[in-house]
């Protein structure tokens, strides 16, 4: 939690700063690392890993939080003073970095009966096997824990909707257990 | 269509393979020829009368589809039922991209032309396999694709090769050298807009349709100049006025859609008609071409979004339909819905044959045909559009049109359909449709989801049953009958298409690698040969020097996620 504050001073002391600049710019990997880590790995679970992530993934949760589809008090805003290019060159800098494993301990009895759920879901015709992601579909394989429940519980109470009723489908069934077990399966992956 | 088709697929969506994400990155740095040999002083520029003679050309390969009707029906018999079982391989060719190939390669005067995935084209000697020359697409920053970084292959003309390409991209290239001679954008990547299918050359003109019906496209033909890629003319598969159609409460086959028309009527009536411009209706494969009466045929797959059809109200016109306009203006002629206000993805996607088929009187009428994803043949006056007959179901059809819901309904039909993009085949002396079956029962889940701004649009999830099985059939058709002639079941769902042979053949591929001949006349499997990836690619025949050869791409699938390859693999008799 430490971590949270520090990263969410830093941010809006960054933020500040641009407003007070003639031309403020958010559009660099420094203000993003802020969060996320320069190098897409970040310091805490409620942020995503963005590192090794798919670049055109990137550009569409970016280009629908800045047209509304996607929403969260912060990145809605920072992403609204993004021009498209920006956003691409974000993309691209944050796909080509390395990920790093993230540090949680999973239980070897929930990851099984995670892999089998997401077997049984047809979650890899998507996401691919070993959840590495494809073009638009995002790697989540090595994606922080808390940020994987956060995302499934969203989807699941449709506070997430930007997924045009894909994984609001898919997740519609899925129970805490589920998705406490789906959480540790995804962290066994890298 | 696609979506399962095209579409997701299974699920959803494309799948690619983890080698090949990683490609990707390297395709991107495309945009070159690599030249390896001379190109064979053999090679001649096709002409127009040549790809106008195509249907009795024995000797090359240059259409998609063997001709403008798009029979697939290889009108030389040295290889036949007496002889296939002797058939070896004369060489494979390996390209440098593994992953999913549906080509269908060119083979002119002895040189083949054969595409893969993101957009590599190869020229190689059709008899020993050396290659002549590669080139690498330039691919864009954006590309939008369902179901596969798929290629089908390209149409000559007048010494140029012309392909579309996952980027939106129509580009025309040296059929000699591989060179770039011009490249246009046919659409916007960023919307959803790409290329998949082979476009067909004719007259001057550069046909091509668009993929995209997954994501909130609105569909199209377009007409290019073959000189210099200037946009002819276009025909929209959704019209700006008039999509709601004819509120029809049923589908081709008189069967009720269990559509709550007043409810569709109410909505269309406060929100407007707006949505045409998200309306889908992709176009995925090659239109069939009437010369004589300047016509182009093709079909318009599923509505957007796929599942969720309360965005959309009305038959969503053309979605779902077989579709002819005049070659030379692209003014519509007529359409003939199959699907209205389609929830399912059960839409129209393999490509249209013009063949000759009896009418209820007895007596030969000009066809059209279409394999659905429905899984029925539809035997269409080529004329009016009048639907004549429809086959027997190929594939089981239980819980058909049940409403997909929150929790999901089943239907055994799955959203691939019965017959998928597949091209089907004609044997014109048996009268017979070949057609690849997919049986793969699924449950229709749907979700509310408005425009998405360019990313997958399903509104909801196609999921199969756990533990449930999938497997294919290849099915004969009679056209004067509709009645199924013959059907050989297979172990996996079939994907890739039919060539039939004046030997008296039908050749098919399967995912598990299988590439098998068959007598056209009664479903006797006479010869087999695993390529060790999965052959989901339409084979083609050709012949040089005397030799008959027959060819077949097999780089796997991924939109059913069959082993991928990166090989043509060409066969011939001792």
């Amino acid at each position: 939690m430490k971590k949270v504050l520090l990263a969410f001073s830093l941010l809006t002391s960054s933020l500040t700063g641009f407003a007070e600049d003639a031309a403020p710019s958010v559009n660099t990997p420094e203000t993003c690392g802020v969060c996320h880590g320069v190098d897409g790995n970040s310091p805490a679970g409620v942020f995503p890993n963005l590192a090794g992530q798919n670049a055109r993934y990137l550009y569409l949760q970016l280009k629908d939080f800045k047209e509304g589809r996607r929403n969260d008090p912060l990145m809605s805003p920072i992403a609204k003073q993004l021009e498209k290019k920006e956003m691409q060159a974000l993309a691209k800098h944050f796909s080509e970095q390395k990920p790093k494993p993230v540090k949680f301990t999973a239980d070897n009895t929930k990851a099984a009966a995670g892999k089998k759920i997401a077997d049984d879901a047809l979650c890899p015709m998507c996401h691919l096997g070993g959840f590495v992601g494809q073009n638009e579909i995002p790697r989540v394989a090595g994606q922080q824990p808390d940020y994987v429940r956060k995302q499934l519980t969203d989807f699941r109470a449709r506070n997430r909707t930007n997924d045009a009723g894909n994984m609001t489908a898919y997740s519609a069934s899925l129970t805490d257990d589920d998705i406490e077990n789906l959480v540790h399966y995804i962290a066994t992956l890298d | 269509m696609e979506f399962i088709k095209s579409k997701l697929a299974l699920g959803l969506a494309a799948s690619l393979l983890i080698s090949s994400a990683a490609f990707a990155a390297e395709e991107i740095q495309g945009g070159a020829v690599t030249a390896s040999k001379p190109m064979s002083s053999a090679l001649v520029p096709v002409t127009q009368a040549m790809l106008s003679a195509s249907e009795g050309d024995g000797k090359h390969w240059l259409h998609p589809n063997g001709n403008y009707a798009q029979t697939r029906y290889y009108p030389a018999s040295q290889i036949h039922t007496g002889n296939v079982g002797k058939l070896k391989p004369a060489f494979v060719f390996q390209t440098a991209v593994l992953e999913s190939m549906e080509t269908a390669p060119l083979i002119v005067n002895g040189v083949m032309f054969l595409t893969t995935s993101y957009n590599h084209v190869y020229a190689i000697d059709a008899v020993t396999g050396e290659e002549f020359w590669h080139y690498k697409h330039k691919m864009g920053a954006v590309t939008t694709f369902c179901c596969g970084p798929n290629n089908r292959g390209v149409a000559a003309l007048d010494g140029k090769l012309f392909m579309g390409t996952l980027d939106a991209k129509l580009v025309a290239l040296d059929a000699k050298s591989g060179k770039v001679l011009w490249e246009t954008e046919i659409a916007d990547p960023e919307l959803g807009y790409s290329e998949t299918m082979a476009p067909a050359a004719v007259d001057g003109k550069v046909l091509i349709g668009t993929n995209g019906g997954e994501y909130g496209i609105r569909g199209f033909v377009k007409a290019y100049d073959a000189n210099d890629g200037k946009l002819l003319w276009t025909f929209y598969t959704i019209p700006e006025k008039g999509h709601e159609g004819v509120w029809n409460p049923n589908d081709a086959t008189n069967r009720n859609m269990k559509r709550d028309i007043a409810a569709e009527k109410a909505a269309l009536a406060k929100n407007g008609g707006d949505f045409y411009k998200t309306l889908g209706g992709g176009v995925w494969m090659t239109p069939a071409v009437d010369l004589e009466s300047k016509t182009v045929f093709f079909v318009a797959g599923n509505p957007s979004p796929d599942l969720y059809g309360a965005e959309r109200p009305g038959d969503n016109l053309y979605t779902d339909s077989i579709v002819a306009v005049d070659l030379n203006t692209g003014a519509y002629k007529w359409h003939y819905q199959y699907v209205a206000h389609d929830v399912w993805d059960l839409d129209a996607v393999s490509p249209p044959i013009l063949t000759t088929a009896k009418g209820s009187d007895g007596k030969d009428r000009k066809v059209v045909i279409h394999g659905g994803k429905t899984g029925h043949v539809y035997v269409h006056d080529r004329a009016t559009g009048e639907l004549i007959r429809f086959s027997d179901a190929m594939v089981p059809q239980t819980g058909l049109w049940s409403l997909p819901t929150k929790e999901g309904a089943r239907m055994d039909l799955g959203a691939n359909g019965g017959v998928e993009w597949s091209p089907m085949a004609v044997n014109p002396k048996l009268r017979m449709a070949y057609a690849a079956n997919l049986i793969q029962p699924m449950t229709y889940h749907v979700e509310a989801a408005a425009y998405p701004g360019g990313k997958l649009w399903l509104g909801g999830a196609f999921k199969t049953i756990p533990g449930g099985a999938q497997t294919g059939r290849l099915s004969a058709i009679n056209l004067d009958t509709g009645k199924i002639a013959w059907q050989a079941d297979t172990p996996q769902p079939l994907m890739g298409g039919i060539l039939a042979t004046a030997g008296g053949l039908v050749f098919n591929g399967e995912g598990n690698g299988w590439f098998k001949a068959f007598d056209a006349k009664n479903g006797k499997e006479l010869w087999k040969f695993n390529c060790g990836a999965g052959a989901n690619a339409p084979a083609v025949s050709y012949m040089v020097n005397g030799k008959q050869y027959i060819a077949v791409a097999a780089g796997g699938n991924t939109q059913l996620d069959f082993k991928r390859g990166n090989s043509v693999f060409v066969f011939a008799l001792p």
